[in-house]
């Protein structure tokens, strides 16, 4: 309790001083505006701004679902298949390491502006990070219990959607709670750096027409989206951990 | 063996599916390995980019700033709220929340209020590194034992002391992880905020190159960036295994 007392005061006096500090002129109102103005500008640029986050949420979304659903398949294929660990682990740690900022005006140049090249690269921020937890945890299952399993007669399937599946839930969820914020900053990038539509478009084109308090308003608001997108996730990941026992 | 004639195997086979596809492909957007290697050339030869040096040391000097700043930061809040209770209880969630933001969202903030120059790119990469140096911190002093520390203060250890030959050597592992991943994450930070906007550093040639259709400078240009990306990584690995054997 004392603690979210404690929380809500260091916003309250966050926003105090920096509403201090606009009016006292310490920062230029030009660059920094007051909260009191990025208020009003967050009911201006309302109606626009919530189509251009439902937008990127639109893309984040479809992103999202392509990272999880094929990186957790590739992260059991290649965690499962000894040789084909050994052969492509290096590769997948290298593209997983490697700023894929450097290959996103090749993305552009290849698919344009818009939708798909946002989706794509997307997806490419998301499906590395989950495919190499997933990876992880398929080859740290107990080696006694496929072993155990093998020699109760299990089919491979049953190997599978048995022993191999129900241990790596923990893990799929982690990459599922990481994957979401890749997805996210993927699809923004693209927006700023080649978008028609979207929040990262909004944002970019803000800062270039020197429109503060609307950039602050939506630079707000697409942060509220991805903290209540974060904690909800974490919340479900409780609800289920607990539910799992 | 056999494994690592695979990977070679899988490589060689790589670049030759890149060439057949980039010779099939509009020379715009297409660049085979075979065109690479004579833009590579031109580029180190100073010949398609007279200024890349330039922007390099620019590039350097931008992550270098970013980092140290990164570091000096991240050590302090994270110290400050791991060893207040009741401060980390209040502040760490709050942190922990704020990174879950796409840090790209405050960038056009950022590029407003410190303009194009290497200014805003060094906030980025700041604010990049500095989130995982922190909950590194914050994470490591969770490690330490705290009865060691009550053992050490009963025989009369001071708090440097406490804090040198206890705490120190258990949080490490994880420490030195964190300060790794940082530096990354600021030359990652650095490498976007060039190539968002900017006007030097080696973002800018590469942007350049997009802009005007140079493909093959382009992809010449990433793979010197790749160099100074992996090798930020190898000298942050090197220190990671130093540190380690010291604890050990």
């Amino acid at each position: 309790m004392t603690v979210k007392a404690l929380q809500l005061v260091t916003v309250l006096v966050a926003l105090a001083l920096w509403e201090l500090a606009a009016r006292l002129n310490w920062v230029d109102p030009l660059f920094v505006p007051a909260p009191s103005a990025v208020a009003p500008a967050l009911v201006q640029i309302g109606g626009g701004a919530l189509a251009g986050l439902a937008d990127t949420l639109g893309k984040t979304a479809l992103a999202y679902v392509l990272s999880v659903v094929l990186g957790v398949a590739a992260g059991i294929a290649v965690g499962s298949v000894r040789l084909l660990r050994d052969v492509l682990s290096p590769y997948v740690i290298a593209l997983y390491g490697i700023p894929k900022i450097l290959v996103l005006p090749w993305i552009v140049l290849l698919l344009g502006y818009g939708t798909t090249p946002a989706v794509f690269y997307g997806t490419l921020h998301g499906f590395f990070p989950i495919m190499v937890l997933v990876m992880g945890a398929v080859r740290d299952v107990d080696r006694t219990l496929v072993t155990v399993a093998r020699s109760l007669g299990a089919s491979t399937w049953q190997l599978y959607y048995k022993v191999l599946l129900p241990a790596i839930v923990p893990s799929v969820l982690a990459g599922m709670r990481l994957g979401i914020v890749f997805c996210l900053l993927g699809v923004l990038v693209v927006e700023m750096f080649a978008g028609l539509r979207g929040m990262g478009h909004l944002l970019s084109s803000f800062a270039n027409g020197f429109q503060a308090p609307e950039l602050f308003a939506a630079t707000a608001l697409v942060s509220a989206a991805s903290i209540v997108i974060v904690l909800a996730l974490d919340h479900l990941n409780e609800k289920l951990s607990s539910w799992r026992g | 063996m056999k494994v690592l004639g695979l990977r070679l195997a899988l490589l060689v086979l790589l670049v030759a599916a890149w060439e057949i596809a980039g010779r099939t492909m509009n020379p715009l957007l297409g660049v085979p390995p075979s065109a690479v290697l004579p833009a590579l050339r031109d580029l180190l030869l100073l010949r398609s980019y007279p200024d890349l040096p330039a922007s390099l040391a620019l590039t350097v000097r931008e992550i270098a700033t970013a980092y140290a700043l990164a570091v000096a930061a991240g050590l302090g809040c994270g110290f400050m709220l791991g060893m207040h209770r009741l401060v980390g209880r209040v502040w760490g969630p709050m942190l922990a929340a704020l990174y879950a933001v796409p840090a790209v969202v405050w960038y056009p903030s950022l590029m407003l209020f410190f303009g194009l120059d290497a200014a805003s790119k060094i906030a980025f990469g700041f604010l990049l590194g500095f989130f995982p140096v922190a909950l590194a911190v914050l994470a490591g002093i969770r490690q330490v034992n705290p009865q060691l520390v009550v053992v050490a203060r009963a025989y009369g250890a001071g708090t440097v002391t406490v804090f040198r030959r206890v705490m120190l050597p258990a949080m490490m592992f994880t420490l030195v992880g964190g300060l790794r991943t940082g530096l990354a994450l600021c030359v990652i930070g650095v490498i976007v905020g060039e190539i968002l906007g900017s006007k030097a550093g080696i973002g800018a040639l590469i942007n350049h190159a997009y802009g005007l259709l140079r493909t093959g400078d382009y992809v010449a240009l990433v793979l010197v960036t790749l160099i100074l990306v992996v090798g930020s990584d190898v000298l942050a690995s090197t220190v990671e295994r130093r540190a380690r054997r010291w604890t050990e």
